[in-house]
């Protein structure tokens, strides 16, 4: 297990001008270490929608990356979303699956246990798929494997989707929803279309 | 008055002519011409996602990115979509601009029992949404792409048009 916000400290230090969208328990912790206005917080912004967001928003602006933090809960209700991704991603998407196998953010109830979301992804054709042909898919299991693989995931073509196991010892800050409306100019104010 | 149901090809040249950049469409029975005639304009990127509430979201990103994309969404799918709508359109004041499939219309003109009930609520719906929204029957009634492209852009919120007939050429 990675310790989520190691995890964010590393993408944190090397991030420069890429758009980081983040949902659920990601939104909480991630503030801790960024204060970027390409920062996008999607929380209550759809169930499950984060990556389908994100998609969005990387076919619109080709000239950067966009990442998206994205819980194993939400993948659950989108899946089909996989299959989207595999067949429409644009190189400039990453997709960081943060899988902690819990509904955290409602109390830590249990995911379905067996699900391998590199194996669905894999399935749903991300790997040598989407828009490029060039997709890939990983599962890093450790802070050295993802510090190592994230040159490539910040520059090579993708769409990339990567599962991270991670847990986290700190306490989480409590959930304050903010101007949904005022965060979407926010962000099209900063990428200069607004 | 027109045939029913509109063009497919006025309808596309109309939603080029309001500046559409991305058309997100999952086909259905009354859509099937748009699609073909979308997926066929190479001015036009078309996105078939695997559900509406992707649709809906990939839209909203889309626009938040500075691109024009249009919603082609059956109105059953739209009942699916529901809290991508809310969270992605309505919320955050997304113009998201909507050509909604009204499932069950023909019959229900028909006076056809038992009335498909996908057409019963899709008004009530958008209503209680707060989505304004105009009929797109014929192709007399094209002009009503620009007056919900305009609204949506004016309110900042999400606009549709109804399309009760099948698409013809």
């Amino acid at each position: 297990m990675i310790e989520r916000l190691d995890l964010f400290r590393s993408l944190a230090a090397r991030r420069t001008d890429e758009v980081v969208v983040m949902t659920m328990s990601a939104t909480l912790q991630w503030p801790q270490v960024s204060d970027h206005p390409l920062d996008f917080d999607f929380l209550a912004f759809g169930m499950g929608h984060a990556s389908d967001f994100g998609l969005g928003l990387a076919l619109a602006r080709p000239e950067r990356r966009t990442i998206v933090w994205k819980g194993d809960g939400g993948l659950l209700m989108s899946l089909g979303s996989l299959v989207t991704l595999g067949r429409y991603g644009p190189e400039n998407l990453v997709v960081l699956l943060l899988e902690n196998r819990t509904y955290e953010m409602t109390g830590g109830q249990p995911l379905p246990p067996g699900a391998d979301f590199a194996a669905l992804a894999r399935a749903a054709g991300v790997e040598g798929g989407g828009a490029t042909g060039r997709g890939t898919v990983a599962r890093l299991e450790s802070l050295e494997a993802f510090e190592a693989a994230l040159g490539a995931l910040l520059t090579e073509p993708g769409p990339h989707f990567v599962v991270l196991p991670v847990a986290t010892r700190h306490p989480l800050p409590p959930v304050q929803h903010t101007d949904h409306a005022g965060r979407v100019r926010a962000l099209r104010r900063a990428l200069g279309v607004e | 008055m027109s045939d029913p149901g509109a063009s497919a090809a006025l309808t596309v040249e109309a939603l080029k002519g309001l500046g559409m950049t991305h058309a997100l469409i999952i086909p259905d029975s009354e859509s099937r011409l748009l699609f073909d005639r979308l997926t066929s304009d190479d001015d036009v990127t078309v996105i078939s996602p695997t559900r509406e509430g992707e649709s809906i979201a990939i839209a909203a990103g889309l626009w938040t990115g500075g691109a024009r994309p249009y919603v082609v969404i059956q109105n059953t799918g739209l009942m699916e979509a529901g809290d991508a709508l809310r969270g992605c359109g309505l919320g955050p004041r997304i113009p998201l601009r909507l050509v909604v499939g009204w499932r069950g219309y023909v019959g229900a003109q028909q006076g056809r029992a038992p009335i498909d009930s996908a057409f019963t609520y899709t008004e009530p719906l958008l209503a209680a949404w707060g989505i304004p929204s105009w009929h797109l029957l014929s192709d007399d009634d094209l002009g009503a792409l620009a007056e919900m492209d305009r609204t949506a852009a004016a309110t900042s919120s999400p606009a549709a048009v109804v399309t009760g007939y099948a698409f013809r050429p």
